[in-house]
């Protein structure tokens, strides 16, 4: 039922032109680390969703291991908050 | 609110860089300003606070390391997709979806049915071979609320996700470090809990 959906709403909304898909993906490049594309020459519209999917999934390992150490120095130092602002000067 | 940094008042400033259809498209370079990132990490802190204390009246039990660092993780995304304001679909979705995760998955992946036909009849309809459908669809997972979507508005979903996903882990990289010098350095003990020295 939403296949159809999604079908008719595609068939009816502007006719998705390969120029702005290869526009949108040629951002999505630039947003990509250039270690991962050379920025310089265009890359194939798989390569970039391949990259960016891969990027995703390192940006989300690292958040959870981020969120590991945070939540392992919430449990040792005591969150008051003075210390909230202490942490809060370290930052600004 | 903070005057955002050189480089994010020249791209705001440019305009022409970026065409706005309907006015809805989201401008990738606030997630790259400092005050985006302050007052992030700012918000974010206070929930964190928030997340020390229910583990700290709670029982043992449910403060263990790993159900603390899914709440930390959790504050974290919810944080974010306030930043973002109601602009994108991804954080209407953590903000709208954040008890999903506790169920169980409703089901587990379902095998596609994938007949030469159907492929071929897709792919004419959406203009771009089946290899690329497949990831668009990998893609789709990956971005909250993105299932769905058509691939130009999942680019722009996507690419609004990473810069935000990069403003959040610079946030809390930095929020961790000061941790870490926070409780290093000589601060009175404000209760019994001994404070560790790294």
């Amino acid at each position: 039922m939403s296949a159809r959906r999604s079908r008719s709403r595609q068939a009816g909304a502007a006719r998705i032109t390969d120029e702005q898909i290869d526009d949108l993906m040629s951002k999505l490049q630039a947003i990509l680390p250039e270690a991962r594309l050379g920025r310089n020459d265009r890359v194939s519209a798989a390569k970039v969703l391949q990259e960016t999917c891969s990027y995703i999934r390192s940006l989300h390992r690292e958040m959870d291991d981020l969120s590991e150490r945070l939540s392992e120095l919430l449990s040792t130092t005591e969150m008051s908050s003075a210390q909230a602002a202490v942490v809060r000067s370290l930052l600004m | 609110m903070a005057v955002p940094n050189a480089v994010g008042e020249s791209v705001l400033a440019g305009g022409g860089e970026r065409k706005r259809k309907r006015g809805s498209e989201p401008p990738l370079a606030k997630w790259r300003t400092e005050g985006e990132q302050r007052i992030y990490s700012s918000r974010l802190i206070e929930a964190l606070r928030r997340v020390c204390q229910s583990s700290d009246s709670a029982p043992s039990a449910s403060s263990s390391d790993h159900v603390r660092s899914c709440a930390v993780r959790e504050a974290a995304d919810r944080v974010l997709a306030v930043s973002a304001r109601g602009r994108t679909r991804w954080s209407r979705a953590i903000l709208s979806g954040r008890t999903l995760k506790h169920r169980v998955r409703p089901k587990a992946r379902r095998p596609k049915p994938v007949s030469t036909a159907c492929v071929a009849r897709a792919a004419a309809q959406r203009r771009k071979p089946p290899a690329l459908e497949k990831k668009t669809r990998v893609l789709g997972r990956l971005v909250p609320g993105c299932r769905k979507l058509s691939l130009p508005s999942l680019l722009e979903e996507a690419s609004d996700y990473i810069t935000a996903l990069e403003m959040q882990v610079r946030a809390m990289s930095a929020i961790a470090e000061a941790f870490s010098a926070a409780g290093s350095a000589s601060l009175p003990p404000t209760h019994a809990n001994p404070m560790r020295t790294l």
